[in-house]
């Protein structure tokens, strides 16, 4: 025990102050409306939130496309805001810029969003260009070019980049090849090359309608009628007979999966380490609640079962994160992060055995620190506008209720060490899909020699 | 019109200033404290100590445990963290307002009594921790080093910002326990430490909690040296080139700014808005959307304190494309705005997208209370949160036309060049 030093004077310290639990927080109730076109609205009221968050969702899925036409969805939303029937890409531009608005379109596993954030007297002004920016996009033939060029160079950062290059291995081995989550969501150089403007244009009539969308309009609403001004905006915005998104069935994990790959980087400094296996997507039954408090124990944080060895013990890594990813149907639980080359081998038999030992259960401790931290944060976490509309827009695209996010931290605070047992030991059975960037050589018998998998060596 | 962010502003007998901003709106509170000292305070073969001295700040202190920091305050529904940077050192969570007082408690016993708690074993190991992060962050990524090579080229041999705040391995290598002693008792004290509350709690309350947990720290008795003079533009132009096997060639220019609360930065950094920053802006219709010979063009400044800041400009040049032709292009764009200043639309948007953006960085507790943080202790004006956007509407055409000539000229640049090919540094 250490004595005080000679600055202090004060040997007798305050104790520990006790922690006074917060009462039951909910997530904010949208006020709900559709429109004749189809459009549903959600509007949440966050007084205080003078940046206004807006989310269009167009539930869709790379599924959707062509095998020959792979990325095109991506590329379709990107082209966006590259210009209108109204307005040139120069124009749409200046428009958004004009009045501060940030503007964006990303294309998901189960879906479009478009996304807008402006200050709360400029609100009419961002919908007119959402509406527009998905209603009647031009897509001119330069920027179509233009965005493919960009998504080529934008393949080749990604193969430099270790975790990107990491996970594009991991799904290549976890799926069955002919999944199309096997592949980039935005498309491969061979399949990007060959888009033109009419897949794109193609993809979009077939799929981009408000009878399937919802919008949502997050912020401070005083004085506002959010659903009188989404009538007048995204009523002029016809519906379409679009095809409908194909049933959200789990993508089938391929046969040879439980196997190590090294992708070889020679003279790589660190090693950045996958390993996964299946997990739930939101609606597993009895209830999601259980993951997200097993990805905080297991690894989200220095103190979570993963970092409190390879990283506050060990010194081998800044810092791995495991989680459970859910998607649209089925999902993945992860655990990634990069150790410096040299104790690779080491750092995956220990993380494999902190895994496999999990599933031997959790302590009472263990189980209320993580609960207790997950639905505590909460209000937190979704204080600001983004926030809201983020956590709204991905409901939406889950087919999930807004009454979701509450009642699962409800259930959180049900959970028991046993419960948390058995939803683990559902998806982890201890045999696990392990992908590795960096110096192969430096590692690979080393690795072959702890038997956890057939151990092949593919070029970056 | 400035904003309204309400602001108690206390200073406790030992120095330590206190900002208290009520918001009743979430029932949590963020504390956050700035210590005055960052990587600009290292002395040379102590590069990125300020940064490992931060990591061990989470190792236990006279009455916490090693790691006991992250376990009770995430316990009780606290988001944590810290971090390291030229001018500064940020400590904060968000927590439950049932745990302020945990909270505090636990920032006092480590900003009071950190070196009971520091011994060899937790310095080896966070050094380690660090050296991954560096590995990680800077070493295994494509231009991981490239901001590293251009403080180096921008900034004088011994200026404070000449080397980045992630340091060498070697310094690293070399830091020791007494290192460690030394700089807590040169840098961590109350009289050089802001501490801002903003959230669920009335700023009466708020001082008293505060002057319950920290009262008794002791002032270091600090005497800091003043910032440094500002640094003139650069006086011809510098350049460092890498060839390395990334995946395309790519330039960063750099060119020295005046500091954060010149007005005179403001008005640089409208500029960079309306050469680079917005899509609409100059160099990305001309060499994005316009001729495509780059693929992505980006210009943003950092604000610093101790006599200069930096204003950057990052282009990814396009497959096929002399990246020499690119950089020709962005001289002759910085001439033509030197010429004719901003338009009344470039300069509408820059300050439309500016409003958002602050108003967007204050919607969140945390942001809001690390913003009063930065303006109290760096300027002891944390209410210039408040008149930021009225500061930024007052610049003039011409003061950003005359900043762009002064600063943004060509001459004054600094290069570096990662270019694609096997590695080597010219």
């Amino acid at each position: 025990m250490s004595t005080p030093t000679a600055a202090t004077k004060n040997p007798a310290p305050s104790p520990r102050p006790d922690v006074t639990p917060p009462g039951r927080w909910e997530f904010p109730e949208p006020t709900t409306s559709r429109l004749d076109n189809g459009l549903a609205v959600a509007a949440y009221d966050i007084p205080g939130q003078y940046v206004l968050s807006v989310r269009v969702v167009v539930p869709l899925s790379p599924r959707d496309e062509p095998r020959e036409h792979e990325g095109v969805a991506s590329l379709m939303s990107r082209l966006l805001d590259e210009g209108t029937r109204t307005h040139t890409t120069d124009e749409f531009t200046e428009l958004l810029e004009r009045k501060g608005i940030d503007f964006g379109a990303g294309l998901s596993e189960s879906g479009l969003t478009v996304h807008g954030e402006v200050s709360k007297r400029n609100l009419t002004d961002a919908l007119e260009l959402i509406r527009e920016a998905l209603a009647e996009p031009s897509f001119p033939e330069k920027e179509v070019t233009r965005l493919i060029r960009t998504r080529l160079a934008e393949i080749e950062q990604e193969r430099a980049s270790a975790p990107h290059r990491a996970m594009r291995e991991f799904a290549a081995t976890w799926f069955d090849s002919a999944e199309r989550a096997s592949r980039p969501a935005a498309g491969t150089p061979e399949t990007v090359r060959g888009l033109t403007r009419h897949e794109v244009v193609a993809f979009h009539q077939a799929h981009v309608a408000p009878n399937a969308a919802t919008v949502v309009i997050a912020g401070d609403l005083d004085g506002l009628d959010a659903h009188a001004l989404a009538a007048d905006v995204f009523g002029a915005w016809s519906p379409a007979p679009v095809a409908q998104p194909q049933l959200p069935t789990p993508s089938r994990p391929g046969d040879d999966r439980l196997r190590i790959v090294l992708v070889d980087r020679p003279g790589s400094v660190q090693s950045e380490i996958v390993v996964g296996c299946a997990g739930p997507d939101r609606h597993v039954a009895p209830a999601w609640a259980a993951y997200p408090v097993l990805s905080f124990l297991i690894g989200g944080s220095p103190n979570a079962r993963v970092d409190a060895v390879l990283r506050e013990d060990k010194g081998f890594t800044y810092g791995m994160r495991s989680s459970f990813r859910p998607r649209r149907a089925g999902g993945l639980f992860l655990t990634t992060g990069s150790v410096r080359t040299e104790v690779t081998a080491q750092a995956l038999g220990l993380l494999l055995g902190i895994l496999d030992d999990a599933r031997d259960g959790f302590s009472a401790q263990e189980t209320t620190d993580s609960v207790d931290f997950i639905r505590n944060t909460a209000p937190a976490r979704f204080a600001t506008a983004d926030e809201v509309a983020d956590e709204a827009a991905g409901l939406s695209l889950d087919g999930l209720p807004p009454t979701f996010t509450t009642a699962n931290l409800d259930a959180m605070g049900e959970l028991t060490p046993e419960a948390l047992r058995a939803a683990y030991d559902r998806f982890v059975d201890g045999q696990w899909c392990v992908v590795i960037v960096g110096d192969a050589s430096a590692y690979a018998d080393s690795i072959r020699a702890l038997g956890r998998g057939e151990v092949s060596v593919v070029p970056n | 019109m400035p904003l309204d962010y309400p602001l108690v502003e206390h200073t406790l007998a030992n120095g330590l200033r206190v900002v208290i901003s009520p918001d009743h709106s979430v029932p949590t509170v963020t504390v956050n404290l700035w210590a005055n000292v960052g990587s600009r305070h290292e002395v040379a073969g102590r590069t990125g100590f300020a940064h490992l001295f931060e990591h061990l700040m989470f190792q236990g202190s006279r009455n916490v445990a090693s790691g006991e920091h992250f376990s009770l305050l995430m316990a009780a529904g606290g988001r944590l963290n810290a971090t390291t940077w030229f001018d500064r050192t940020n400590y904060f969570e968000t927590v439950p307002t049932g745990a302020l007082d945990l909270a505090l408690w636990l920032e006092a016993d480590r900003h009071g009594h950190l070196l009971d708690a520091v011994n060899q074993a937790n310095l080896d190991n966070q050094r380690d921790v660090v050296k991954e992060e560096k590995r990680q962050r800077y070493d295994n990524v494509p231009y991981g080093n490239a901001l590293r090579d251009l403080y180096a080229t921008v900034f004088p041999d011994d200026h404070p910002y000449h080397h980045p705040t992630i340091g060498s391995m070697a310094d690293l290598d070399a830091a020791t326990v007494d290192d460690v002693h030394d700089f807590f008792r040169a840098h961590y004290g109350p009289d050089n430490t802001v501490l801002t509350l903003v959230g669920d709690i009335e700023p009466e309350d708020g001082i008293a909690r505060i002057e319950r947990y920290f009262a008794d720290l002791p002032a270091i008795a600090h005497s800091p040296r003043p910032n440094l003079p500002q640094l003139d533009p650069l006086s011809e132009p510098a350049r460092h080139t890498v060839i390395s096997e990334v995946p395309n060639d790519r330039l960063y220019l750099g060119f020295r700014l005046p500091t954060e609360r010149d007005p005179r930065y403001l008005a640089a950094a409208l500029a960079m808005e309306a050469l680079a920053g917005l899509s609409m802006s100059r160099m990305v219709r001309r060499l994005v959307r316009g001729d495509q010979s780059a693929t992505s063009v980006q210009g943003h400044t950092m604000g610093f304190v101790d006599g200069v800041s930096l204003g950057l400009l990052a282009v990814d040049v396009a497959e096929g494309v002399d990246p020499n032709a690119v950089e020709e292009v962005l001289m002759e764009e910085l001439h033509r705005f030197a010429d004719e200043g901003p338009s009344e639309v470039e300069l509408e948007a820059a300050l439309a997208g500016a409003e958002r953006g602050w108003l967007s960085d204050l919607a969140a507790q945390d942001q809001r209370a690390d913003a009063f943080s930065h303006q109290a202790l760096l300027h002891h004006d944390p209410d210039y949160v408040n008149r930021f956007l009225d500061e930024l509407a007052a610049i003039t055409p011409e003061e950003v036309t005359t900043a762009a000539k002064e600063w943004l000229d060509p001459h004054s640049r600094a290069v570096v060049a990662y270019l694609t090919g096997q590695d080597e540094v010219a």
